[in-house]
């Protein structure tokens, strides 16, 4: 059975998860829709800066994250103009987490709507339905395994998010500590066991949502080659 | 009336179509890689070409000069690619409905005609995928239907030459044609081209190379040189008269021309509608009258153009207001005295009843 303090640190990664998770969704979805069609020069440059946060130390990522939100920072300076802090609030946890997670959720979606016939989406037009009705109709139910596979790819990376979090946001129980920010601060302080115990969890999760990817790509894999 | 200009520069050369045409349905033949297929994106609004002016019934749809081009959604123009492109993830009802954007009683009832005018009312619950190629073409054409285009624009599949004729798509035209729908029908077949349209277009590399009534402008010649698909059927559409159990056969009078035998099947009832194609290959001519032969139906008719080409010969011959094309070698029409000077001169068509093969 989970103790009351190990509760709430999975609830709160959770809900950081999933609040991330659905924060980029919009965002990574015009990301991937623009990468996908768009095919001029200059494409190669935006795929790169997308993609930099899977190959960029998280520390480093956070760092940048703090020049930028804090008090002093460019964004920083201007929502502590209208009252909004971030840098060590459960908001950083989350801006940390979009971040690291973003190119996890672009990458699969964008391979998804290039995979759409472009043809459908002209037959579509002809049928009387603008772009958006179109994106909406034909390219994103077309596009819904990369969706939901990209979902869950980042909604894990959101989950085991470190490096940048620790920087942005800290480790402070009950606001910013999530599961692996507590695996960490247990090892540093000498309880070991109840490390070994969040790790577990992690493990348990982290399993259920591999093979769940691991289930809708294999069934979409299976679609596109029937 | 439409008004076409066109150019648009393709890989191997520029297309250029200038052409008004006040035609209800126009057919345009021609060689794969013509430049048809990209005509009908154009006028549908799908590519753009460097100078495009396209009206349609006075209404400007496409004016580069004048900087207008209406978007695709907004020229009520349907389109029916080659391979029909249905909405994969759509069963066919969603397909068919999906140009509407309201359920009003005129959408509902634009989908009920829609529907019965392709006979695909027991598909409506199936996935593409599930569909022949032929059906999915009809729900294709249906979905385009159902949108109330001011123009329709069929881009037949070349594969559809290999279809099975009971699954061609050719008896939903006529039917199409009648509801005085414009359209502008891309194929290779001439005989169906004659059968549909009011004028036909012959279209190669980018360029109009004829234009004018199907029957002027479909000629062997014209054709055969640079369409080595192209084909010359016979197209009969009409109703079965009568029907006789013990010869196996029914009396089929078309629209046009003097009621024919044609081999029975089950549905072949009196009042059923049906449309035959009769390959130009299975006429046989004679230029005497034929009392002793097997075939069933024997007409007379009366030459009215010939055309040779290479190693073939192409009668025409009108029998009873009905134009048949008869494909002959040209040691046939020697023999049978045929040669350019023969017009007027009456002939005797056997046609067998098998020669028939029903399309609907």
């Amino acid at each position: 059975m989970l103790t009351g303090e190990e509760l709430s640190i999975l609830w709160l990664t959770l809900r950081i998860a999933a609040v991330s998770t659905v924060a980029i969704l919009p965002f990574g979805t015009a990301a991937a829709w623009l990468l996908s069609r768009w095919k001029g020069p200059g494409r190669g440059v935006v795929e790169t800066v997308f993609s930099l946060p899977l190959v960029l130390p998280p520390t480093a990522v956070g760092l940048l994250l703090l020049q930028l939100f804090a008090k002093s920072g460019l964004l920083g300076r201007a929502l502590d103009a209208i009252g909004v802090e971030v840098v060590f609030t459960w908001k950083a946890v989350v801006i940390a987490s979009s971040v690291m997670s973003f190119p996890l959720l672009v990458r699969p979606l964008s391979t998804a709507f290039e995979e759409v016939d472009p043809r459908l989406n002209a037959v579509a037009r002809t049928l009387g339905r603008g772009p958006f009705d179109v994106f909406a109709r034909v390219t994103l139910p077309l596009s819904w395994r990369g969706l939901v596979t990209g979902a869950l790819l980042a909604f894990s990376r959101a989950l085991g998010e470190f490096g940048a979090t620790i920087l942005l946001a800290g480790s402070i129980p009950g606001r910013t500590q999530t599961l692996a920010l507590a695996i960490f601060q247990k090892t540093e302080t000498g309880h070991d066991r109840e490390a070994m115990r969040l790790s577990a969890l992690t493990v348990l999760i982290a399993f259920a949502l591999m093979w769940t990817t691991g289930l809708v790509m294999s069934r979409r894999t299976r679609r596109l080659r029937s | 009336m439409i008004e076409i200009d066109v150019q648009l520069p393709l890989d191997r050369f520029n297309l250029r179509v200038n052409c008004k045409s006040e035609a209800t349905a126009i057919a345009i033949l021609g060689p794969s890689g013509g430049g048809k297929t990209s005509l009908l994106e154009v006028i549908a609004g799908l590519r753009k070409g460097t100078a495009d002016r396209i009206v349609l019934d006075g209404e400007v749809l496409a004016d580069a000069p004048q900087k207008i081009s209406l978007r695709p959604e907004f020229r009520r123009v349907g389109y029916v690619p080659q391979d029909s492109l249905l909405f994969p993830h759509l069963d066919v009802q969603a397909n068919v409905r999906f140009g509407q954007k309201r359920n009003g009683p005129e959408e509902v009832r634009r989908f009920d005609e829609a529907v019965e005018m392709l006979e695909i009312g027991p598909l409506l619950s199936r996935r593409p995928y599930s569909l022949s190629g032929g059906e999915r073409q009809r729900v294709a054409l249906a979905r385009a239907l159902a949108t109330a285009p001011r123009l329709l624009l069929l881009d037949e599949p070349l594969a559809a030459l290999d279809v099975e004729l009971k699954d061609r798509i050719l008896p939903y035209l006529l039917r199409v044609r009648a509801t005085r729908t414009r359209m502008l029908y891309v194929t290779h077949n001439a005989g169906e081209a004659i059968a549909v349209a009011d004028e036909a277009i012959v279209i190669r590399e980018g360029c109009i190379h004829a234009k004018g009534p199907p029957r002027q402008v479909l000629t062997l010649n014209a054709l055969t040189s640079m369409d080595p698909e192209v084909r010359f059927d016979n197209v009969l559409d009409g109703t079965i008269s009568a029907r006789d159990d013990e010869e196996g056969t029914a009396l089929f009078c078309p629209t046009r021309g003097a009621p024919v035998v044609v081999t029975a099947s089950p549905d072949l009832v009196p009042g059923a509608s049906a449309t035959f194609t009769v390959s130009a290959d299975d006429v046989l001519v004679a230029t005497q009258r034929l009392d002793c032969v097997s075939a069933r139906n024997v007409v007379q008719a009366r030459i009215t153009m010939v055309e040779h080409h290479d190693r073939e010969v192409l009668l025409h011959a009108d029998a009873s207001g009905y134009e048949w094309t008869v494909k002959i070698t040209r040691g046939a029409a020697r023999a049978l005295g045929l040669t350019e000077r023969a017009e007027g001169r009456p002939v005797w068509l056997a046609i067998k009843t098998h020669a028939f093969r029903r399309s609907r």
